[in-house]
């Protein structure tokens, strides 16, 4: 009988070897970047050299993925305003971090765990909870202050 | 990436009806899962037997879920991998395993051979409904049987 990894395409640590994967991703990637093709039959002709299996993990990652800068720019919430109410990543209940940091989406206000959304968001461009995008590409100017100013408005108006 | 043991605990705690989910004695990150078929499908009365995996990057990763218990489904291949799109590009990490589940449960009752993982079951299921579904019928009383 083949094993659960043969048959799922995917392969436990002791089996795989992550690096070579993450060799051709990089060239591939690295390509890409130089070439930055606009022409859509170069881009599907250097998506079919690529193995079936990093095909989509490759599109996905180079497209989907925000910026680092992006993510350090996500606004905090205050200590005091962090929820009683569980990070939708972990499971765990802000308040239980002793040094909770937190962050809330700009677009719908939910709320992470800045380390949970960070991994998430380094790949991807949505919330997990309502899946809308993150809009990472547009200009963020809204800094924290301007982000409280917003929700005491809100409170009041 | 943390393992989630609340998560494995409510699942064990909190059991949803119809599906059942008990981690691996050596690896908890393995499950044996079984989902009941849903009434009025042609998987009614079977019991079918998956296994659920967690990946190292879960949950920013879809845990792999796959039917162990054959199973006559447009959806679902001959190796029991299933087709279906939170386990592939609409996954999200606020997704959980019981919702995984039960959506698995959901494909059961609602085949969508328009987006065939098994194309000759999907060609089948187009042409003739009613025969794909005896066929449905037949093999659940054949495999699908409690252990
Ligand atoms: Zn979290
Ligand atoms: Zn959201």
């Amino acid at each position: 009988m083949s094993s659960y990894h043969e048959e799922h395409n995917t392969s436990p640590h002791t089996q795989s070897n992550p690096q070579g994967r993450r060799e051709i991703r990089s060239e591939f990637r690295n390509l890409y970047e130089q070439l930055t093709p606009t022409d859509p039959t170069l881009i599907s002709l250097l998506a079919s050299l690529l193995p079936p299996e990093l095909q989509e993990e490759w599109g996905k990652k180079s497209n989907e993925g925000c910026s680092q800068a992006f993510i350090d720019s996500l606004p905090r919430v205050p200590k005091d305003k962090i929820p009683n109410d569980l990070c939708s990543i972990c499971f765990e209940n802000f308040r239980e971090d002793e040094y909770p940091l937190v962050i809330e989406l700009p677009h719908c206000s939910h709320k992470f765990d800045l380390q949970c959304i960070s991994v998430w968001l380094s790949s991807n461009s949505t919330c997990p909870v309502c899946r809308d995008k993150v809009n990472h590409n547009a200009k963020l100017d809204i800094d924290t202050t301007e982000a409280e100013l917003e929700e005491d408005w809100g409170m009041y108006g | 990436m943390h393992n989630n043991p609340q998560e494995t605990e409510r699942l064990i705690s909190d059991p949803v009806p119809g599906i059942t989910a008990e981690p691996h004695d050596d690896n908890l990150r393995y499950f044996k899962v079984s989902i009941e078929g849903p009434e009025q499908s042609p998987y009614e009365k079977g019991i079918f037997q998956l296994e659920l995996y967690l990946p190292d990057d879960y949950p920013m990763e879809a845990p792999k879920v796959r039917f162990l218990t054959k199973i006559y489904h447009p959806n679902i291949d001959r190796l029991g991998r299933i087709c279906l799109d939170i386990l592939k590009t609409n996954w999200s990490p606020a997704l959980q395993i019981r919702t995984v589940l039960l959506s698995v449960q959901a494909l059961l009752a609602s085949p969508n051979p328009n987006d065939p993982l098994a194309n000759d079951v999907a060609e089948d299921w187009i042409k003739n409904e009613e025969g794909a579904k005896n066929t449905a019928r037949e093999w659940t009383l054949l495999y699908a049987k409690k252990e």
